[in-house]
């Protein structure tokens, strides 16, 4: 936000009109998916990473560009494939020659930037990918004896394709973990589809203007940490979790602590991003599905069944009532 | 809207709250009581169920003070009623706000500041709705209806449940007083004085009392309770004479202590004070009342009447009142022969009956219809008149099983038919009693 001046940065209602503003002006340069924008939104608030898995071609790639753009960060894009190695994504020490003789310097790998787009992740092998997870969690990146630091702020975006296809390594559960989001990327509506061919393939170029800056994300980001929870929304928000590891017959393995965490940390930002100081039973409902999707490991029962995560996870919402 | 007015709000709706949710629990506690009291009522028209009417009055109180302490213990308190304001569309702003009333922050004063705009603004959509729905008043005000109907619907089965009340009440009564009197005779036979033929007498009595008290505790219905009571009335006033007896022989004895023979007859006083206030009791009950089922209509011509003629309506209680009734002496002088207080004849019935009373002794009369010393118009169907007497073969309120007489009953009775002794009306009368006993 530097030169949009930072006088307004501990305002929560100013700066919860400036995040609007940027939604906004993501949607300008993406048709539809505003669902989509919004968890990524949400997400960027509170430092999370999203997992997005659909087909290719749904403008995965431009709306991680679009962020950038319009938060004015750094942006990079790992294609993942299966011979792609830990170090083309972290960097690697090299040999540099100089006057004095030769010495081992870092080179910094892709990951060095704000906006990672790791696309189509589950096409590395399982050793590339846990290469992100230091990064992800840790936001540094070690490389031998050395530890370097990522810009703040860091937000991977990772996509994937559907593990029905061949030639691609599921994600262990540790690393899904690490994802705050996982958001299923649908096929647009027709009308959608009309909007995108027409941006897309027409002669004008949407233009996206940048309205926040990564010190303004990152202040934004120290409100939403402070809205505050209501006791009884707070026991719900846990209540749901809970439910994950009571006896379900289609539950194998339920919801670790830090999907509470990203339960709690999103349900404030998108209050937040509503123009509201408080959470309501509504976003921790409507957050759930994409916290807690990639965190329930489903029983052969429920697979056998047909039931999907969505499913369980309605299923345990309508128990909770509210 | 300062802080002090945000209280108030959510003050006001947490009382409203309350308020509906003891409507709601009266209203479902009253329709359960009902639903009791109904099943309560039911078992009354089934089973004798004296208590039916106090026991609904009490599950319905019982159901209603349990709504209260229900409504009490499940009040809400602030922060739920923020939470049930919230849900008309608030999105929990006021339950946040007032769990952060006492906090200070920017986000919290904005948060704050917020809830309290919604507040204000869209007060009117809080819509607490204070009574249960319809179906709810509907089938609780159904229940109560029915109930009521039930409670007040005559049936035979609450006039039986009314008449075994007032008979197991009198039984109980009547159980005291035997329990009080058998406790002076005990006290009595321990006296050192006595001698073993007193003792005996005393013993005897006793026995009878106890045995009408075993049968005060069985009784169930009107015709053997009455058939106890005079049973009862009877060795009331056998035991009177005997103790008066034994009072005048002890008084005559030398080595008697004044305390015992003032015992004696300070119970035989009793019980002929007893005996006069329950005469006292039937007669004013008699002249007052008119005769129900023909129960009582008999004994408008008791005094000094036989008692035979009780067959017509009570069911085999025929001469189950021994002729006595206390009109022996007094009552027995005003009869139309006008003799005096002692007859020659004696009732004529025996303790049996058909009803399930048990019956413990025989009223052993020596006349029969073939005695001379009855008088009475055989001709003309008028009753005979009967006196007490204790001549017979064995002694009134003797145990005696009826076996032993009764055969020598039947034989004079028989005779006295073929001697055309008996008004003709009755002869059959007293073919089928003594028909009834070989059966």
């Amino acid at each position: 936000m530097g030169e949009l001046g930072n006088s307004g940065l501990q305002d929560p209602a100013y700066m919860a009109q400036r995040i609007a503003a940027c939604e906004q002006e993501i949607q300008k340069g993406i048709i539809g998916q505003r669902e989509i924008i919004r968890q990524v939104m949400i997400a960027m608030l509170t430092g999370g990473n999203v997992l997005l898995e659909g087909m290719p071609g749904l403008g995965k790639t431009r709306l991680v560009s679009t962020i950038g753009s319009v938060f004015d960060l750094s942006f990079k894009r790992i294609q993942f494939t299966p011979d792609l190695m830990p170090s083309d994504v972290t960097g690697t020490n090299i040999i540099i020659k100089n006057e004095r003789g030769s010495a081992f310097s870092f080179e910094r790998g892709p990951i060095f930037a704000n906006l990672i787009l790791a696309d189509e992740i589950n096409r590395a092998t399982p050793k590339t990918q846990s290469a992100l997870l230091e990064a992800m969690q840790e936001h540094t990146v070690t490389v031998g004896n050395d530890s370097h630091a990522l810009a703040e702020p860091f937000f991977v975006l990772a996509t994937q394709n559907s593990i029905e296809n061949e030639g691609t390594y599921p994600l262990p559960e540790a690393q899904l973990d690490r994802f705050m989001f996982k958001i299923l990327v649908r096929f647009p509506s027709k009308e959608e589809l009309k909007g995108i061919v027409t941006l897309t393939e027409g002669n004008q170029k949407p233009v996206i203007a940048k309205q926040m800056d990564s010190v303004g994300l990152l202040a934004a980001r120290a409100l939403v940490n402070q809205i505050p929870i209501a006791e009884a929304v707070m026991d719900y928000l846990l209540e749901v979790v809970m439910q994950t590891h009571e006896t379900n017959p289609y539950i194998k393995e339920g919801a670790s602590p830090r999907a509470a965490q990203a339960l709690i940390r999103a349900a404030r930002a998108k209050a937040f991003l509503e123009k509201r100081f408080n959470v309501s039973f509504q976003d921790v409902k409507e957050i759930a599905f994409p916290v807690l999707r990639h965190r329930i490991l489903l029983s052969f029962d429920a697979i056998s069944e047909g039931i999907s995560e969505e499913d369980v996870i309605q299923k345990i919402l309508e128990r909770i009532g509210k | 809207m300062n802080q002090r007015a945000f209280l108030k709000i959510i003050q006001f709706y947490r009382l409203k709250l309350n308020m509906a949710g003891l409507l709601k629990k009266v209203v479902f506690a009253l329709s359960i009581g009902a639903g009791v009291g109904i099943l309560f009522q039911a078992i009354a028209l089934v089973i004798p169920f004296y208590y039916v009417g106090i026991c609904t009055i009490i599950i319905l109180i019982l159901s209603l003070l349990s709504a209260f302490v229900l409504a009490f213990i499940k009040r809400n308190n602030m922060e739920q009623t923020a939470l049930v304001m919230d849900s008309f569309g608030f999105a929990e702003r006021i339950v946040t706000a007032y769990g952060n009333l006492e906090k200070e922050g920017k986000l919290i004063e904005l948060q704050r500041a917020d809830a309290m705009k919604q507040l204000q603004i869209y007060r009117d959509k809080i819509r607490i709705v204070m009574w249960p729905s319809w179906k709810c008043l509907a089938s609780c005000i159904g229940l109560l209806t029915v109930m009521t109907f039930l409670a007040l619907m005559p049936s035979a089965m609450k006039e039986r449940a009314q008449e075994l009340h007032k008979i197991r009440e009198e039984a109980r009564n009547k159980t005291e007083e035997i329990e009080e009197i058998l406790e002076t005779l005990e006290n009595l036979s321990q006296e050192q004085d006595l001698t073993l033929e007193q003792q005996a007498a005393l013993q005897e009595m006793t026995e009878n009392l106890q045995a009408s008290q075993d049968e005060f505790q069985q009784v169930s219905t009107v015709e053997m309770m009455k058939a106890a009571s005079q049973k009862l009335e009877y060795k009331y006033e056998n035991a009177e004479e005997g103790l008066k007896a034994l009072a005048q022989s002890l008084q005559n004895g030398a080595n008697v202590s004044s305390i015992t023979t003032e015992s004696i007859q300070a119970l035989s006083e009793k019980l002929q004070e007893m005996r006069e206030m329950k005469l006292a009791q039937e007669n004013s009950g008699q002249s007052g009342s008119p005769s129900k089922d023909g129960e009582n209509g008999q004994s408008g011509n008791q005094n000094g009447q036989n008692k035979q003629s009780g067959n017509n309506d009570e069911n085999g209680q025929s001469g189950n009142q021994n002729g006595q009734n206390g009109q022996s002496g007094e009552d027995g002088a005003n009869s139309s022969n006008g003799q005096g207080d002692k007859g020659d004849g004696s009732g004529t019935g025996r303790g049996t009956g058909s009803s399930n009373t048990p019956h413990d002794y025989v009223s052993i009369p020596n006349d029969i219809a073939d005695s001379e010393n009855l008088t009475g118009n055989a001709v003309d169907h008028d009753a005979s008149d009967y006196f007490h007497a204790q001549n017979g073969l064995s002694w009134e309120g003797t145990h005696m099983s009826y076996e032993a007489v009764i055969g020598s009953y039947e034989q004079n009775a028989y005779e006295g038919i073929a001697a055309g002794k008996y008004p003709s009306g009755m002869e059959e009368i007293i073919k089928e009693y003594f028909s009834n006993f070989n059966e």
